[in-house]
């Protein structure tokens, strides 16, 4: 995967870990579970040897990384960055789609749920200098509609799917609460 | 200190009516309900109750039921 990426991402309470082979089986069982699958622009099951393939294209790819969410020592969920337009290359690229899911069903609909987003976001504006950052999502799945709407994202076409744009801008003013929310300070409680 | 007053805070910060906050109502499951909502949540239930939540604790309050027992553990008891 895109060495522009850092192996590790943490923040908002969560952190973000760069997918290795290790975690290929965890990620198609939440790929192929019904809550993760119908909001997907594919419907089929993922078998292991797709699984395998898809892995060794995206370890090869410069276009794309992507993590798995960790949050209180354990995986929530996977997100991912692609490079969109023409750039074959994270680094030479400004305008980046995100993706996102959380597997596990504890965690889903549940506030933390923004908080990959952000860091991730976060590592695009600031570090990757993106001029906007885009997101497409299925018009029937309203959760995610709303999800990025409250990140500061406008609807800009809809044509089947629900193309959504954010600017930095925007993000900024809209992300501020929830960034305020998810950056108290911690409590750890003794066992 | 009663249940009046948890009722109070998510009528206030959500603005909805009193009979829709029964221990069943969860976050995201209505549009009143979302993150920024779940922000003027917190602060009106600090305000309540003169606490200070963690973010776990804000994160974990999903739902009202949710919202009892956190607040629980905050010597809090809305019975």
């Amino acid at each position: 995967m895109d060495s522009v990426m850092p192996s590790r991402l943490c923040g908002y309470q969560v952190t973000l870990i760069s997918v290795t082979e290790a975690h290929l089986e965890q990620l198609r069982a939440w790929r192929n579970s019904a809550h993760v699958k119908q909001y997907m622009l594919t419907q089929d099951n993922i078998t292991p040897e797709q699984q395998l393939a898809w892995f060794a294209h995206v370890s090869r790819a410069t276009n794309q990384h992507h993590y798995l969410i960790e949050y209180r020592d354990r995986l929530i969920g996977s997100c991912n960055l692609k490079t969109r337009g023409n750039a074959s290359h994270i680094a030479q690229a400004d305008h980046f789609e995100l993706g996102l899911y959380i597997g596990d069903a504890d965690y889903m609909g549940n506030l933390i749920a923004f908080a990959p987003t952000l860091v991730l976001n976060d590592f695009c504006f600031n570090a990757l200098k993106a001029a906007c950052l885009h997101a497409v999502v299925k018009p029937e799945n309203q959760a995610a509609m709303r999800y990025n709407q409250q990140l500061g994202y406008v609807v800009v076409k809809s044509d089947g799917v629900v193309e959504l744009s954010l600017t930095q801008e925007r993000y900024e003013g809209c992300s501020k609460p929830l960034k305020q929310l998810l950056s108290r300070q911690r409590k750890t409680t003794a066992q | 200190m009663s249940e009046s007053q948890l009722t109070q805070a998510f009528v206030t910060a959500l603005g909805i009516s009193a009979e829709q906050v029964t221990d069943e109502l969860t976050y995201n499951e209505i549009d009143a309900w979302d993150s920024t909502a779940h922000m003027i949540l917190i602060a009106e239930l600090e305000d309540t109750f003169d606490i200070m939540l963690d973010t776990d604790d804000i994160i974990d309050m999903s739902s009202v039921a949710k919202a009892k027992q956190i607040l629980h553990k905050y010597q809090v008891n809305p019975e």
